[in-house]
């Protein structure tokens, strides 16, 4: 087992001004190259966890935080978020909110100018990262007049510019639409896939997590109430329900026909395909 | 939506031999004027520098939008001529020339009028074309070269780029709240509007300050700059000029005390009473039309 790239170990974590904390005894581990999703309803804890991993939480923020948060073997407490900006890159929801610049390629420029970037370099990394993201030939552009899929890109492109060894998005497509959605997921599974690259990524869209992730982390109140592969995780469709989360569909309409044909067994189909042989398999059953 | 949609000025992109002058070489012109323009009262030299601004903006290609900035002058412009005339900021006696119904008009303020109009004048036009021909990043970038603090040009520029974000978050706020029921006319539509605008804005630039940090915003080693700025030959030139002909001028007119030629110049009452009846005419025109404006909506 190599050394993991994140560690949380008893992690608790109380915002300043707040009584209750928002994560109680938080552990787990992720591995260099891991392509991790995050579920959970709002409010709890997926935000902040997120914040915790780049330092944010506490250095920012401040609050009370107990147990300790290592991120590429540094303890994140103890070094300020523009160290850890070159270790972990994040990208927030609203996009947005996220944009400072005149031009595209300023905006991506921002980090490399903050790390003291020479020109000629900024120069050859500004239209390789937004090749990577699909925004090519967008340098001129005003970012408050792109799409919101082409400014998520773009706000991630500015973090990928830094080349973190990991990269967090937080809900990053929740104000998209489809497409926008499809486009910035592709990406970060080209990254993961092509460039080892840690991701991971606080969601709701099960499908796309079904697909994509190595391991889920459910939050519940602000603990880790499971953790595994997407196929344990999805499989658990009861216990997701009185989570109120939502299922796969696939996985969901396995288990109504589970239920309703009793004997069948196998692996719950997670993802369309699957699904699709599965209930072939049933019909041919039911047909002999 | 675009700056320039969103801004009344804003920079008007082109390739103009001004376009390409340097923004610190310009920035020296804009300062010198200011400068030039306050430390001299001769009508000669206050509009001889408004003319040259003027000069300007054909070879930069921005004459429309420049003329429409300097709209903004005619109320200005027009109130002071008319406050000149019927009460001048001079020691009296004042001399009438004439009256108009309950006013009566004064000839001693006029020079005084036409000077402070002309500050404005030759100061706004050149800013105006300096404003329209830079890029705002490459004036930032010149103005840390020349040591300002990062983060104060950072706040300048953060500035010009939440103008439009605000100006749309006002306009879905506003909607929102006639949508409701709230009635939506002139200022009293807006003023509700405010506190959510604020609230938003202080979460605005709370996830931004994160998003900043988290890519080194505070870092304290040598930073770079992606907007390379050139300073060449011809810049420094231009800049020198500047700044020797304009700072010459002004040495001499405080050296001539205001350098201030009004005795010279004799303004006949007829000339006064139609300057006092264009401009009155002109600044109710405008407070009319702003009326008219605020009651249609």
């Amino acid at each position: 087992m190599p050394e993991p790239i994140i560690a949380f170990d008893a992690v608790t974590y109380t915002y300043a001004g707040t009584d209750e904390p928002a994560l109680h005894e938080i552990s787990f581990e992720i591995q260099p190259g891991e392509y991790v999703a995050i579920l959970g309803l709002n409010g709890a804890g997926k935000t902040t966890l997120g914040l915790c991993v780049n330092g944010v939480i506490p250095t920012m923020l401040g609050g009370e935080l107990e147990g300790t948060v290592t991120v590429g073997g540094l303890d994140v407490s103890e070094y300020p978020v523009r160290e850890m900006s070159k270790l972990v890159g994040v990208v927030f929801d609203n996009p947005e909110f996220q944009m400072s610049q005149m031009s595209v390629a300023e905006e991506v420029a921002l980090g490399l100018e903050n790390a003291g970037v020479p020109y000629e370099e900024m120069k050859r990394i500004i239209p390789d990262t937004l090749e990577l993201v699909g925004l090519a030939g967008f340098e001129e552009r005003s970012p408050l007049g792109l799409s919101g899929g082409q400014q998520q890109r773009l706000a991630i492109a500015a973090v990928l510019a830094m080349k973190p060894q990991i990269l967090i998005m937080d809900e990053p497509t929740s104000n998209l639409d489809p497409i926008g959605k499809q486009e910035v997921f592709d990406m970060a599974a080209r990254l993961n896939s092509e460039r080892g690259m840690t991701v991971i990524v606080i969601e709701h869209e099960v499908e796309v997590m079904a697909r994509y992730a190595d391991r889920v982390i459910v939050l519940d109140g602000g603990r880790v109430i499971m953790n595994g592969t997407p196929q344990e995780i999805f499989s658990r469709v009861e216990e997701l329900a009185a989570l109120k989360l939502r299922v796969p569909e696939a996985a969901e309409l396995a288990t109504i026909l589970r239920t309703e044909y009793g004997d069948w067994d196998g692996p719950v189909p997670i993802t369309t395909e699957p699904a699709v042989a599965a209930v072939n398999d049933l019909l041919g059953a039911t047909r002999d | 939506m675009s700056m320039q949609a969103a801004l009344p000025v804003a920079m008007i992109p082109g390739n103009s031999i001004i376009h390409r002058i340097n923004p610190i070489a310009k920035l020296v012109w804009v300062v010198g004027y200011v400068v030039l323009a306050f430390s001299t009262q001769n009508i000669v030299v206050l509009y001889s520098m408004a003319l040259f601004a003027l000069l300007l903006a054909p070879i930069a290609g921005i004459t429309k939008p420049l003329l429409k900035g300097a709209l903004i002058l005619v109320p200005v412009g027009s109130s002071l001529l008319a406050l000149q005339i019927i009460a001048p900021a001079v020691e009296r006696p004042w001399t009438p020339v004439g009256e108009i119904g309950p006013l009566t008009l004064y000839g001693d303020g006029i020079y005084y009028g036409f000077v402070l109009l002309g500050r404005i004048v030759a100061s706004l036009l050149l800013a105006l074309v300096m404003v329209m021909t830079t890029h705002p990043s490459d004036l930032f970038t010149s103005l840390s070269k020349l040591k300002v603090p990062y983060t104060l040009n950072f706040m300048l520029a953060m500035t010009l780029q939440l103008i439009p974000v605000f100006q749309r978050e006002v306009g879905i706020i506003m909607s929102a709240q006639k949508s409701r029921g709230m009635k939506g006319k002139g200022f009293s539509a807006v003023l509700p509007s405010f506190v959510p605008v604020f609230v938003g804005a202080i979460e605005r630039v709370q996830q931004l300050s994160i998003s900043l940090e988290s890519r080194g915003f505070g870092s304290n080693g040598i930073k770079t700059s992606y907007r390379q700025v050139r300073g060449r030959p011809s810049d420094w030139v231009i800049g020198i000029v500047g700044a020797l002909a304009l700072g010459g001028l002004s040495a001499y007119s405080i050296w001539r005390g205001t350098w201030n030629i009004s005795s010279d110049i004799v303004f006949s009452p007829l000339f006064v009473v139609v300057t006092f009846v264009i401009s009155a005419t002109l600044f109710f025109g405008v407070v009319l039309f702003a009326v008219f404006l605020s009651l249609k909506k």
